[in-house]
């Protein structure tokens, strides 16, 4: 490969990764990440549905429990649970701007169709 | 209607305003601690390469400076078995003194430069020697009179939340103590200051760059090691550790 064909090809690259880094991260992303949800630390989901953890600082994660509490009341847990419960370890990840709404709002859809 | 008695009264009014004493504090979270975790939180073992690091560290101990003086001549008894009282109240500097600090002041008295407080290479591997020296001792940190403002500080620190997650020390290390975060159980307040330098893949981390590391997860700016606010955290913490056996170069695979 000319050294021409290898500086265009670097070009190619480098205009192709702000998309890439822009892509809006899955909901199972913003459980997993340190720098995002970061909820598997704390919680567990039911098997088959992300990574298996034996965390337990929170209650499992279950689809039913989940869809009993309804997506208004999962919206506003996540974005401030201390108003519910003052002496929660939760933080509150929408008042602190740990999580946008719109990412909120992908993880509010994961939780509610959990098995 | 019922109103409540002053005796009601007066404990809730103590429950919120005074100052506790700090051996009031430190049995209110003992006794809050046992009941969580009667069989205890953590286990310790003995790194399996300890032993280069404190080699290394007493070569540092032992080694004379410009002025043909040494830290093992700035401490009594050669530094042996003096551990278990840090952190110390300093009367005069109105401060609180880490074995850190008192080991940094020793080299500033006698001219030479100061250790980095959690550089592993050389306040590391001196802390994993003298604290060898004084292994298995009880922890026995005074706190007098003259001290409970710093004290009172640190305990206030550690039931602080901070950053942007929210958390306290104690929201992991008190109200959830035992339970599994991220799949590692988290260390309890009572013992979290008995092991330290803890060692890692042969490189040893102190109490304050720990600290510094879960300041970081809290998503808040550590403040410096060696700085007051942490040494208050560290005074605070070894007086909750009183009695309990100071070990030397552990790794903890079981708790953070």
């Amino acid at each position: 490969m000319s050294a021409r064909a290898t500086v265009l090809g670097a070009l190619a690259i480098a205009a192709a990764l702000p998309a890439w880094a822009q892509r809006p991260a899955s909901a199972l992303e913003l459980f997993v990440q340190r720098d995002k949800g970061y909820c598997i630390a704390c919680h567990q989901l039911p098997a088959g549905s992300g990574p298996a953890s034996t965390s337990d600082l929170g209650p499992r994660l279950e689809g039913a429990r989940m869809r009993a509490l309804g997506k208004a009341a999962i919206r506003a847990v996540i974005a401030d649970p201390t108003v519910a419960n003052p002496s929660t370890v939760m933080p509150p990840f929408g008042r602190h701007r740990i999580l946008d709404a719109k990412e909120i709002d992908r993880l509010v859809e994961f939780l509610d169709a959990l098995p | 209607m019922r109103f409540p008695s002053a005796g009601a009264l007066a404990l809730a009014l103590a429950a919120t305003c005074a100052v506790a004493a700090p051996d009031a504090v430190r049995k209110e979270i003992a006794d809050r601690v046992q009941a969580q975790l009667p069989q205890g939180a953590s286990v310790d073992e003995v790194a399996p390469d300890a032993d280069a690091l404190v080699a290394a560290g007493q070569k540092l101990w032992i080694a004379k400076f410009k002025d043909k003086a040494s830290l093992a001549g700035c401490f009594p008894n050669g530094g042996r078995r003096i551990v278990a009282g840090y952190p110390q109240y300093d009367a005069r500097l109105k401060r609180v003194v880490t074995l850190e600090m008192a080991i940094n002041q020793c080299r500033k008295a006698h001219g030479e430069a100061l250790y980095e407080p959690t550089d592993p290479a050389t306040m590391g591997a001196v802390l994993a020697y003298v604290r060898s020296l004084s292994n298995n001792m009880k922890m026995a940190v005074r706190v007098p009179a003259a001290a409970e403002p710093r004290f009172e500080q640190g305990r206030r620190m550690y039931f602080t939340r901070m950053g942007q997650r929210n958390f306290a020390c104690a929201s992991c290390h008190l109200q959830d103590a035992g339970k599994n975060f991220d799949g590692v159980a988290l260390s309890a307040a009572v013992g979290q200051a008995t092991h330290w330098p803890e060692i890692r893949a042969g490189v040893p981390v102190t109490l304050q760059a720990r600290i510094r590391e879960c300041l970081e997860l809290m998503g808040a700016a550590p403040f410096a090691a060696g700085s007051d606010e942490l040494n208050d955290v560290e005074y605070f913490l070894s007086y909750l550790s009183n009695g309990l056996p100071l070990r030397a170069n552990v790794q903890r695979t079981k708790a953070e």
